[in-house]
């Protein structure tokens, strides 16, 4: 009885919802196209992403550019801020109502691929072959899956190293270069770093967002030869030796030199010390260096540094996905060709909030000279030794668990060891509810 | 000591006590306001006058390429529509649990009650669905027509006032032929101007303080609410670390509920008057 | 109590009518909250795909968890302290208020700024009072000569939590008792000045048992807003990726339901809140109907 009532609920009120993603009508099928004007009759497609108003702009006049090459197809622009995003992307998809396409992170990918609400892509890449020809491979990657692609990047960020020249050069230590190592990053950092008569560090050498792997924790990881999680992802490998010596190399930095912020330290000054100029180093992606460019003092970037294994950043892309309930899946594939095209890409990397995908682009003045004068090619030329920032089902909570679990530790309230111990365990059991 | 020096004694003690709690209780706002004239560059000075007095922050806000006029009169219109709403269908389920007499009056006020106490971040889903079926996703509608079937907290709140206005009055109008509509209209509205005050208050600004329910039904920016609208652009303020214009845009946004606010306090006056209402 | 005007003849039919509006919103807020969530709480969801049968394993999880058993600690001990500290802070702030004196409006305005402002705001406001080596509050702890305190480290955080919710409900809360007080006759006062009782006797024999139905309303409501506080929780206390050093039960629901696909368990931990909320406003009402004076 309970049963039926239960049955009874949720039929009423959510299949229904959902049919949009279970039920594969028979106009969601790609239909087989090649031409650049898909159909003769005007469509309407709608788009949503993240952003912001200087994005918006850009998305805006792309928008316009795409619909003077493809006179039929109007594009619908709805741009939310990160976490209002992913609230009314989920709402919308969970009542069956998705955008015809909307922007994805590539970690997050699978999450919505495994659960058949994106539109597979790769019968048309196939009537499409040389479309991705001019991108980056890494910045594919991702999207790949057994069955085809069920999404496209439009961008990439790699992590690079920023300093604070003025810091550099009043604390007259060299500038970071591309032979640094992980122990120079070291010693450098302890000589930026100040700390006042009252045992408060007014300067720090360096400083990580320690929320998440991408900026600057997986990098040492990596270089120190551990890893965050096996090829399978079935196992979490941050708790390894190898991983352990990396996170105690932060931890003594921390805790020992006093040279790197705590989190609860950081927030004071707003998350970024680097920005709010206490910190003379720091490790992100090109995503900051539209708020860094009206910083008030000179700075500059620097490939990661080595370590023992090597040289290591991490690569992730954002991209765009097409709903499986799209009733316009032809147009908005083609918008995401568009995107792709050397038009758009140059927009964006004009926009200079990430890099571009399309090597011509990411290689041409757009890209490479821009209103700061920061050497732009070191993004690109670290995709050399750049690993792909984890894609899994079930990989933000993955990342909570770890991030989570760490974070008594970077505020120096728990043991970095017994810690680890406890996390790995939990983020296993995570994998393997998502398996 | 003369009750002329009592009171005036009472007066200072009250004054100074008001005082010192209304320096921390508007502290943390003038610090708020004082950040919103500051550079970027002293917005952790820790002084309350700006270093340097500056307007960049809210050229900076009206500089952005959003239509906030547009973005005002939207929340202005859903939020007066709530509000009215709310006024009229609560006062009118409350006088009928705090007056009159019916079967199953306890039942169905617990029930109303309880509809309250389920966190909202879990019933935006299923509310979202059923708007889905009546076709208004993307209007403003599902935001303030639900105003209009009446709600928890309005009807609670007057409640708990009506029940304190005194029930000679209905015995005697009752007494005097008065029906059950002139009761509430005559007697109990204007008897409960303060309660009322009070809920306009809390549904205003609650509904021009919302932010989730305009972002899951509204379209988003430029045509939406100013909060969808001002949480858009946080986000390139805060990687910019440009937290003066995050203050600016928050000061403008609560300006408007600031003078609701004082205008509709006006009605909070000192004890009512028995004489004064007893014919 | 069960005292209520009869309605006569076609006067049922205004009754009706009166309380048609409310019956609609019970049907949707019933159907569309209720029993969605009851429902969805038995079930595996994930949001994307159809739901499946789950049984009791979400509720078992309640118990089971120890991240979830100690939000719900967590909840319990913020609302043991936000409720009282709400309700008489902002009692006696109204009862101040509510003499004749001079600017009583823009205090009452300044005291309900906290109220209204947007909480990213305040919040960021707050982190520089708070912080530990910047911060206003250790600043001045530093000039009196005393050692400066780590605020928003755990075993502090809770506290600096309950002070800037309390601080930012002051507001609401004078707002309900302020109008619960233009309900005491003047005569009642008047009377008491000729028998010569001074304000604390007036403050305790006539001013608290009048008020009792806002005290009453102001204590459930605030219980409410306890168990779903959740802005300045987040946004003080904010570490790892959307955790918190104080993790309430809120916390988890929303992450639950929006960051981990599993609307299902967020639905139980919705049920668990509702039926301890539940049961504090039956007890609430027992309450009431011994202590609560009306009219």
């Amino acid at each position: 009885m309970k049963r039926f009532l239960f049955i009874l609920v949720i039929a009423s009120l959510l299949l229904a919802g959902c049919g949009g993603a279970k039920t594969p009508a028979a106009g969601n099928q790609p239909v087989a196209s090649s031409a650049p004007a898909v159909s003769t009759a005007p469509t309407e497609i709608s788009m949503m992403m993240w952003g912001d108003p200087a994005e918006l702009d850009v998305w805006n006049q792309i928008v316009a550019d795409f619909h003077q090459a493809n006179p039929n197809i109007t594009v619908k622009v709805e741009v939310s801020d990160w976490d209002s995003y992913w609230t009314k992307l989920k709402t919308l998809l969970s009542a069956g109502t998705p955008p015809d396409v909307f922007a994805m992170d590539a970690p997050l990918y699978l999450d919505y691929q495994s659960r058949g609400v994106l539109l597979n892509l790769q019968p048309y890449l196939d009537k499409n072959p040389d479309m991705l020809n001019g991108v980056y491979p890494q910045t594919l990657e991702a999207y790949k899956t057994p069955d085809g692609m069920y999404g496209l990047p439009r961008d990439f960020q790699t992590i690079v190293l920023f300093y604070n020249k003025d810091m550099f050069d009043a604390a007259g230590v060299a500038y970071p270069t591309a032979d640094w190592t992980y122990d120079d990053l070291r010693a450098a950092a302890k000589k930026l770093t100040k700390i006042g008569a009252d045992g408060k560090v007014t300067q720090f050498g360096y400083s990580l967002d320690l929320w998440d792997f991408e900026p600057g924790m997986s990098e040492i990881i990596w270089s120190y030869g551990g890893d965050l999680i096996n090829a399978e992802h079935t196992k979490t490998l941050v708790g390894a030796p190898k991983a352990r010596e990396a996170f105690q190399f932060l931890h003594d930095m921390m805790f020992v030199d006093k040279s790197i912020p705590d989190t609860n330290t950081a927030s004071e000054y707003g998350g970024d010390p680097f920005l709010a100029g206490v910190s003379a180093m720091t490790a992100f992606g090109h995503w900051v260096v539209p708020g860094y460019t009206d910083a008030k003092f000179n700075w500059d970037i620097a490939p990661m540094p080595n370590g023992p294994s090597g040289r290591a950043t991490s690569v992730n892309s954002a991209g765009f996905v097409v709903g499986k309930a799209s009733k316009n899946p032809d147009a908005a594939f083609e918008f995401l060709k568009y995107v792709l095209s050397e038009p758009a890409q140059t927009r964006l990397a004009e926009l200079g909030f990430a890099c571009p995908v399309l090597k011509s682009v990411a290689e041409s003045d757009a890209f490479l000279k821009q209103k700061t004068q920061i050497n732009q090619k070191i993004f690109l030329d670290s995709l050399a030794f750049a690993h792909m920032k984890p894609v899994f089902k079930g990989y933000d909570e993955w990342s909570s668990t770890i991030g989570d679990g760490m974070a008594p530790v970077w505020t120096g309230e728990a043991e970095l060891g017994p810690t680890l111990d406890t996390v790995v365990p939990a983020a296993d059991e995570v994998l393997a509810n998502n398996q | 000591m003369t009750k002329q020096t009592q009171k005036l004694i009472l007066d200072i003690i009250s004054y100074a006590i008001l005082l010192l709690g209304a320096v921390l209780m508007v502290g943390p706002f003038l610090w708020m306001v004082s950040t919103s004239f500051k550079l970027p560059g002293d917005q952790f000075t820790k002084t309350l006058i700006p270093p340097t007095f500056t307007l960049d922050n809210f050229r900076e806000l009206f500089s952005v390429d959003i239509n906030f006029l547009l973005l005002f009169w939207n929340s202005g219109y859903i939020s007066i529509l709530i509000t009215v709403g709310q006024l009229i269908t609560c006062a009118m389920a409350a006088f009928c649990f705090a007056v009159v007499r019916f079967k199953g009056r306890n039942l169905l006020f617990t029930a109303l009650l309880l509809t309250m106490l389920i966190p909202p971040q879990v019933t935006l889903i299923p509310n979202f669905i059923i708007f889905k079926y009546l076709h208004l996703i993307g209007t403003s509608v599902p935001l303030w027509l639900p105003a209009f079937w009446g709600g928890a907290f309005g009807t609670f709140l007057l409640r708990q006032y009506f029940l304190t206005i005194p029930r000679d009055l209905v015995d005697a109008a009752r007494v005097d032929g008065a029906s059950l509509l002139q009761i509430f209209w005559k007697i109990y509205m204007p008897l409960a101007k303060p309660a009322l005050a009070a809920l306009a208050i809390f549904t205003f600004q609650g509904a021009w303080n919302d932010l989730l329910h305009p972002l899951v039904y509204m379209p988003s920016v430029p045509n939406t609410m100013l909060t969808v609208g001002l949480a858009f652009f946080q986000t390139q303020m805060t990687h910019g670390g440009k937290f003066t214009v995050l203050m600016a845009g928050a000061l403008i946004s609560v300006l408007p509920l600031v003078i609701v606010f004082f205008f509709a306090q006006k009605q909070f006056i000192e004890g009512i008057s028995l004489s004064g209402v007893k014919r | 109590m069960e005292y209520g005007l009869r309605p006569l003849g076609r006067e049922k039919f205004w009754l009706f009518a009166l309380l048609t509006p409310t019956f609609i919103g019970l049907i949707f807020g019933a159907l569309g909250s209720v029993l969605a969530t009851v429902a969805l709480s038995f079930a595996n969801w994930d949001l994307l795909t159809p739901p499946t049968w789950a049984g009791l394993a979400n509720y078992v999880n309640l118990f089971k968890d120890a991240k979830l058993l100690l939000s719900l600690t967590n909840t319990i001990k913020f609302s043991a302290m936000y409720v009282p500290g709400v309700v008489i802070i902002s009692l006696l702030v109204a009862v101040l208020m509510n003499r004749k004196i001079r600017g009583v409006s823009l205090f009452r305005t300044a005291y309900f700024l906290p109220a209204v402002t947007s909480a990213v705001a305040t919040a960021l406001v707050w982190n520089m009072i708070y912080g530990k080596d910047t911060g206003i509050l250790n600043f001045i702890l530093e000039r009196l000569g005393m050692q400066p305190v780590c605020w928003l480290c755990t075993e502090n955080a809770m506290y600096a939590v309950v002070i800037v919710n309390i601080w930012g409900a002051i507001g609401e809360g004078m707002i309900i008792f302020l109008a619960g007080l233009t309900a005491i006759p003047r005569e009642y006062y008047e009377a008491a000045e000729m028998d010569g009782a001074n304000g604390f006797h007036q403050f305790f024999n006539i001013t608290v048992p009048l008020i009792t139905p806002s005290i009453f309303f102001q204590t459930l409501i605030s219980t409410i807003n306890a168990f779903q506080a959740y802005d300045y929780i987040y946004m003080l206390t904010r570490r790892g990726q959307g955790d918190s050093s104080v993790p309430v039960v809120v916390f988890s629901i929303y992450r639950n339901a929006w960051n981990f696909f599993n609307y299902g368990g967020a639905s139980a931990q919705a049920i668990e809140l509702t039926v301890i909320v539940a049961a504090l406003m039956a007890f609430y009402f027992w309450l009431e109907r011994r202590y609560v004076v009306y009219e």
